[in-house]
């Protein structure tokens, strides 16, 4: 490729040398050091004068030095004289933070955005990001490439009877991306919803008599699909009921039965009311929006919320059971998703499936722990440590590098890009 | 403290909404003019002085005539800039263009970040928006935004008009499932969902509906309610299996094209619509749809507003 440099920032070598290496060239030479007093020093090796500049950062565990570093690194391309300079950031570093969530929250995406603007980014290539709508951050183009085609295609040869097997959404703000993947995969897919005000009586009262034969009725149409003729002729109209609902108790983040006793009534007062003043705060709080409907994304739960009930609508019996993400950040909510999966729904095998493994902290080791996660699937957009990998059984890694390779490749000679979207799997 | 007032601005049409907020306010609409001349320019003025003054302007944004209530806001907001008001505030309850918000397809353009820019351009100041299709527009603009919910007003008007302990809340997509959980944790319910898979636009060809409604009265909850096309055929699925009645609630009720034929003819017993958008004439010819009177929610959010107070209460609360 003439007149084209790619730089490989810190953060993610691996995947950037890939990259090049897809592309048959060399990483451009630039020295990336940091000073004594902590600043960030880049150097560029090579006259980028009139070149079409791509700069490979992604997320990794020293995110803002990261981050600097990029933004230093397209400024001093912008300071040569590039051409055109595009950061490809496979994964989006405070991508999570795209929309304000408590009261007075930033909007920390967004000043991102401006700040790789301002540094001097003409495009962006980024890989699914949090929110599609983050797009519109930018006063630049964005290309949001996708994960899910790479997944699907390794859920297609390696899942075992993967047409009878169910996507699951582990909160319901995923539940449209999962419902993307099972189309695509032409299978079924379920939610799970995980609540924490439901008081602990509507569960009991959920546990009562009629509501069980309820459920056994339900249980016994489940699964039926009814077939009828459409309002044209030649369309067939499919309606698929997937019936069921299934409720169980997580404590301390721990799928328990319906044997279990409950703690001593003190304790759950105690959190009741520690409950309540949370509530109390939320609702009085000063000034600023904030996102009432949206705020359950965070996924972690606090220690104060004790008990919880976790609810699954859809049906996994003998099953395998697809828990589809964008990232798999912390561990908690996937493994109560799982337990609850398994030792309640019946679930065969339980994948934990996402484009961007980041496993904060000993995520992946908790993860690993977990009887009842078979398998998780990420992709290499994060960098993830080479003991870690070896350390871990259960890991698999989807190699994404020739899908930015031939992005680079289109976007340098002005071909289209979005036949990417959609037929990415073949490469 | 600052002495300066509350002048509250709306255009020559759709003013239902913004006389509502004036009665609640106890103040009167400023005096306006908006002339549209025969090439279809339009010019505005102001009757009264606004300068140093508090400026709210309403648009109740329907369907139709979309772009030119878009130029008529952009035109009367760089009218009050001009006019040296202090601040202007745009009440904008249903954001055009708000599904434009990405680029779902190759080469599609993203408007409703095209939509925050030219708002600021014209000089607004802050703009008070309603249950935005995504929260994340509120990131386009590069002046506050406050997204008020219409939540706790359709909470009330669930616990005040439907038996709601036989209920169920219904998302009828798979976007919509957070909305719905939300809702359902509210009001203690358990909720379900439709998905459906499009095979072209405004068509819907496969339905599969994940949760059980036996003898339940289903709440369809949703944004936003354009032909209607995807509620009557959500009722009938809900129906089908067993649903005891279906009623739909909808923030937005744009109601274009066929959409009051489509609720006539439909299984639905009610639909209920906040009033951000205009349709005065519709409900007459459409008995089944009822209204949420949101007025006294954008009346609040302004006084909060002027007055400097936090606004958050709004987003959990009716105001009394």
């Amino acid at each position: 490729m003439r007149k084209c440099k790619i730089f490989v920032g810190n953060s993610h070598p691996e995947l950037g040398n890939m990259v090049c290496q897809r592309l048959g060239i060399e990483p451009a030479p630039c020295t990336l050091k940091k000073f004594a007093n902590g600043e960030t020093s880049v150097q560029i090796g090579i006259s980028v004068r009139d070149e079409d500049v791509y700069v490979i950062q992604s997320g990794s565990p020293s995110i803002n030095d990261d981050i600097m570093e990029l933004l230093i690194l397209v400024s001093a391309c912008r300071g040569g004289s590039a051409r055109k300079i595009t950061a490809v950031i496979p994964q989006f570093p405070y991508s999570k933070q795209c929309k304000m969530k408590k009261h007075r929250g930033a909007i920390t995406a967004r000043m991102l955005a401006n700040l790789l603007v301002m540094a001097g980014a003409d495009h962006v290539v980024s890989m699914d990001l949090h929110a599609s709508q983050m797009q519109g951050f930018f006063t630049k183009p964005v290309d949001n490439l996708y994960g899910g085609p790479s997944l699907a295609k390794w859920i297609r040869e390696n899942v075992e009877d993967y047409e009878d097997a169910v996507v699951v959404s582990k909160n319901p703000g995923g539940t449209k991306r999962v419902t993307a993947l099972a189309d695509s995969l032409k299978i079924n897919f379920a939610m799970i919803h995980t609540d924490r005000r439901r008081s602990k009586d509507l569960y009991s009262q959920n546990k009562d008599l009629q509501q069980l034969k309820l459920r056994k009725q339900s249980m016994l149409r489940k699964n039926r699909p009814i077939v009828r003729q459409g309002d044209h002729p030649n369309e067939e109209e499919n309606i698929i009921l997937s019936n069921g609902i299934q409720t169980a108790r997580i404590r301390n983040g721990h799928v328990i039965g319906d044997d279990e006793a409950d703690d001593d009534e003190d304790a759950i007062l105690e959190s009741d009311s520690e409950l309540n003043s949370i509530d109390a705060l939320d609702s009085h709080g000063l000034g600023g929006t904030y996102d009432a409907v949206d705020s359950e994304d965070e996924e972690e739960v606090p220690v104060l919320y004790r008990e919880q009930l976790i609810t699954l609508v859809g049906n996994v019996r003998g099953r395998s059971a697809i828990i589809l993400d964008d990232m798999i950040d912390r561990p908690g909510s996937f493994i109560s998703a799982a337990e609850h999966l398994v030792q309640n729904c019946g679930a065969k095998k339980v994948y934990v499936v996402a484009t961007h493994g980041i496993f904060t902290g000993d995520c992946l080791e908790e993860l690993e722990k977990s009887d009842a996660i078979g398998t998780i699937v990420v992709t290499n957009t994060y960098p993830i440590s080479a003991e870690r990998i070896a350390g871990s059984k259960k890991l698999v890694t989807i190699d994404v590098s020739p899908i930015f390779a031939e992005c680079i490749r289109r976007d340098h000679y002005g071909e289209s890009i979005s036949v990417l979207f959609d037929s990415l799997a073949a490469l | 403290m600052p002495t300066n007032s509350i002048k509250l601005l709306a255009p020559d049409v759709h003013r239902g909404l913004a006389e509502l907020v004036a009665k609640r306010l106890g103040l009167q609409l400023t005096s306006s003019k908006l002339k549209r001349d025969p090439t279809g320019e339009v010019s505005f003025s102001i009757g009264e002085s606004v300068r140093d003054q508090d400026i709210f302007i309403i648009t109740q944004i329907g369907s139709g005539v979309v772009n030119d209530r878009v130029l008529e806001l952009l035109i009367m907001i760089n009218a009050s800039k001009t006019a040296s008001a202090r601040r202007i505030t745009a009440i904008i309850p249903n954001f055009p263009y708000a599904r434009q918000d990405r680029k779902d397809k190759s080469r599609a353009p993203i408007t409703a970040k095209l939509m925050a820019d030219m708002l600021t351009t014209a000089g607004c100041d802050h703009v008070i928006t309603m249950d935005l299709h995504a929260s994340q527009i509120q990131g386009f603009f590069d002046v506050p935004v406050d997204n008020l919910y219409a939540e706790p007003s359709v909470v009330r008007y669930i616990k005040e008009n439907v038996n709601y302990m036989d209920s169920i809340i219904i998302s009828p997509d798979a976007g919509g499932a957070k909305r719905a959980a939300t809702l359902a944790d509210r009001l203690d319910l358990n909720f379900a969902l439709i998905h459906k898979e499009r095979a072209r636009a405004n068509e819907v060809s496969r339905m599969v509906l994940v949760g059980d409604v036996t003898d339940k009265i289903c709440i369809i909850v949703d944004d936003m309610a354009d032909t209607c096309g995807t509620l009557a055929k959500a009722a009938e699925i809900l129906l089908e299996n067993r649903a005891q009645s279906v009623i739909a609630i909808v923030t937005h009720g744009v109601l274009s094209g066929r959409a009051i034929e489509n609720i006539n003819n439909s299984r639905l017993d009610r639909v209920v619509c906040t009033n951000t958008v205009p349709f005065e004439e519709k409900i007459k010819r459409c008995p089944k749809l009822a209204v949420i009177d949101i007025s006294s929610v954008l009346a609040e959010s302004i006084r909060r507003l002027h007055n400097g107070e936090s606004i958050s209460y709004l987003f959990k609360n009716y105001p009394l």
